[in-house]
């Protein structure tokens, strides 16, 4: 069985942090699950693409970790009569 | 590329069609999965905000924190790179280092180089603690330039006189070298590191979330990852600088686009005095890049195609060190005369080469370089060409001295609660109808410190946040996606072009009444041209094209209301110079005594305060008054100065 690179187990490690930081936070959690699976498609050997998103993602989580953060909201537009 | 988001184009007359919901809960099955039509909306909790880290932003931030609140500063830039950085000349203060010196003298030289347009309180506030404000940025380690005693240097600059303008020039200038502001910022920045304020750099402030006139918050976009961001508190403090990028030619920086003044415009507040707008004397012929007042306050001189030292003519007393909006008229007149130098004969010199190079080496070495790499030219040998340059808005979000923001309805000031201004963005308005030199960096740390202390006085750490409806901040999510699928004919770069030569033409340092109409209604129809707007980038991440576009729409905000109001003010006062209204039209004429005459009544007389509003629909500017404040804090201290004719 393929075991997980190094780079996998730390986007799977990022991914358990943010869980848990987002817990007590309305709105969170959905999005952080909708970014992760969105993200999930990237292939493995674009390295450079993952390296960002994950430094961004490291920002991210301070922000998210701190007391003044609240709740994650979202607008969104009525869906388009197509 | 991150995400390419290609989306129709939907039409959004106004805002209410977003809808906001707590991430995860929908409300309805109309309302789309896909996660690229959503904007992610993360709510943040503070005791106290403050938009812009400038000079300004950073002294109400960490004097905020020094207080014990919760504070939390947004800006655009990194502190470092805001455009307090550029600034060159100093700092008044009547310290008295270079001769005796009392801050009375500083008092009258600031109302007279305002026209009388200045509010006498926050006059008095700002000079009398000006020594002390000095000694606080010399305690957190600024490294001014030194006499041989060891004690601050300070030089001689535009407009300051000694014993109530009948005692020469006066030395109260402080300076580091010619790289004052350079040093302020960043000695200021190391000391903001020392307390625990949040720093949200690179975060663009959208709106401010206003609900029943009370301000109770700020929206903002992270550039970073294209996420909004609604920041709630009890107190909101607007240092976002100045405008000058509304003209074609000016001394700031391309990130100087009057974000708080738009936005409190948007709030449906007023602004104050934004046809005032200061020419500096010397800015590079060409290149539009600063030359210190401070080159003259050293002995420069400017001279004309003649080799005459004009300003002889014009100011007798004072001479090249007459105030700003005098020598920029001097010179314009000069060029128009014909007596301009260089091939267009468009322009004069500024020469420095007669004073020793040992003095320019220590006490101008920024301009030396300057001067090489923008015009070629070595300070030693030759001239510089120098020629009036837009510079300052001496308007802006009014305020009273404290630095709380204010409207005035039935004839009194009444406070905005939760919602302070501070610096170039703020009007206190200490500057009037001009600003004398290094008086700017003084107003920052003066009146930041000033909101952190008000702020202080009237809220305590840790109050509770009045609620806030879970919508607010729609409006500005929805211009935000119309300008990203923006998709008429007209590109951001063509109508800030049109707008910035509409400007430098129709409103420069001469103004007519007829070429300010003109003006007017061709800045309505660029106005009108923000509907037929294109833009290029669809992501939302690191959006450049989507950022100009927004500062786009706060420049053309400040623009209409500049020049509505210019064409509206029929008089020369300070910086706003008419060529068919000559006079300044007060409420007595001081060229003739007092004995006899009858006051012209308020509302046709020009000493008050301009008011502006704006419909951002439409863009149609609504203009009302507010009368000067004329009276000190403490008339036995330091008594008012009645208005007099003013010469230099």
């Amino acid at each position: 069985m393929a075991r997980h690179s190094k780079l996998q187990k730390q986007v799977l490690s990022l991914y358990r942090q943010f869980l848990r930081a987002g817990q007590d936070k309305p709105g969170f959690i959905p999005r952080i699950r909708d970014e992760f699976r969105e993200n999930a498609r990237i292939k493995k050997t674009d390295v450079m693409h993952i390296e960002y998103l994950y430094r961004r993602a490291q920002r991210q989580l301070e922000q998210l970790k701190d007391v003044n953060t609240k709740q994650l909201g979202s607008f969104s537009k009525p869906e388009e009569k197509s | 590329r991150y995400k390419m988001c290609i989306q129709p184009l939907s039409k959004f007359q106004g805002s209410r069609n977003f809808h906001f919901s707590i991430y995860g809960k929908k409300k309805s099955a109309k309302i789309s999965d896909d996660i690229s039509t959503q904007y992610p909306v993360v709510d943040h909790e503070f005791d106290a905000l403050v938009v812009g880290a400038g000079g300004a932003g950073l002294r109400a931030a960490f004097g905020l924190s020094e207080a014990g609140f919760n504070t939390a500063c947004i800006t655009k830039l990194f502190p470092t790179r805001s455009h307090t950085v550029a600034a060159q000349g100093g700092i008044n203060a009547a310290l008295g280092n270079m001769e005796e010196d009392d801050w009375r003298w500083h008092f009258y030289d600031t109302v007279k180089g305002s026209d009388w347009l200045g509010d006498q309180d926050a006059i008095h506030y700002m000079t009398e603690q000006a020594p002390a404000a000095v000694v606080e940025l010399e305690n957190f380690g600024m490294p001014f330039s030194r006499t041989e005693e060891g004690k601050i240097y300070q030089r001689a600059f535009g407009g300051q006189s000694l014993k109530y303008g009948k005692g020469g020039q006066a030395h109260r200038c402080c300076c580091v070298a010619d790289r004052t502001g350079h040093s302020l910022l960043h000695t200021l920045y190391g000391r903001s590191l020392r307390y625990d304020t949040s720093y949200f750099v690179e975060y663009f402030a959208l709106d401010l979330l206003m609900e029943n006139g009370e301000c109770k918050g700020v929206i903002a976009l992270c550039m970073e990852d294209g996420s909004i961001h609604r920041f709630r508190a009890q107190n909101t403090v607007i240092a976002t600088g100045g405008y000058g990028r509304a003209y074609f030619s000016c001394t700031s920086a391309h990130t100087s686009t009057g974000d708080g003044n738009a936005m409190v415009t948007r709030a449906g507040l007023p602004c104050q005095d934004l046809e005032f707008v200061q020419f500096h004397p010397t800015g590079i012929y060409g290149a539009g890049c600063l030359i210190t007042e401070g080159c003259r306050g050293e002995g420069g001189i400017l001279i004309n195609s003649e080799g005459e030292r004009f300003m002889e003519r014009y100011a007798p007393n004072a001479k090249d060190l007459a105030s700003r909006d005098v020598v920029s008229r001097s010179m314009t007149i000069e060029i128009r005369e014909g007596r301009g130098v260089g091939p267009d004969k468009d322009h004069v010199y500024l020469q420095l080469h007669h004073l020793p190079p040992q003095q320019l080496a220590t006490r101008l070495p920024g301009i030396s370089e300057t001067a090489m790499i923008f015009a070629g030219v070595d300070v030693t040998k030759e001239p510089i060409p120098v020629l009036p340059t837009v510079h300052y808005n001496m308007g802006g979000v009014p305020t009273n001295y404290k630095g709380q923001v204010i409207t005035h309805a039935d004839g009194a000031d009444k406070v905005v609660p939760g919602l302070y201004a501070c610096g170039e963005a703020a009007c206190a308005s200490v500057h009037g109808a001009n600003r004398l030199g290094a008086n700017s960096l003084l107003d920052l740390v003066v009146f930041g410190r000033a909101c952190a202390l008000t702020i202080a006085e009237e809220h305590k750490p840790g109050e509770k946040l009045s609620p806030l409806k879970a919508s607010a901040g729609e409006e500005s999510v929805a211009n935000l996606d119309k300008l990203r699928f923006a998709n008429g004919s007209l590109r951001t770069s063509e109508i800030r072009l049109n707008m910035q030569k509409t400007m430098q033409a129709h409103a420069a340092v001469f103004r007519t009444g007829s070429v300010l109409k003109e003006g007017c209604d061709k800045m309505d129809a660029i106005y009108g041209t923000l509907e037929d707007l294109k833009t290029f980038d669809r992501g939302i991440v690191w959006n450049t094209d989507l950022v100009e576009t927004l500062e786009l729409q706060n420049l053309m905000l400040n623009a209409v209301q500049t020049i509505h109001s210019a064409e509206q003010r029929k008089e020369s006062r300070g910086a706003h110079a008419r060529e068919d209204f000559k006079d300044r039209v007060d409420e007595y004429d001081y060229s003739k005594p007092l004995q006899g005459q009858e006051k012209t009544p308020y509302d046709e007389h020009w000493r008050k305060h301009t008011m502006s509003y704006v419909d951002p629909k439409t863009g149609k500017v609504t203009l009302k008054y507010r009368p000067v404040i004329d009276q000190s804090l403490d008339e036995q201290d330091c008594a008012h100065v009645p208005p007099a004719i003013r010469s230099y």
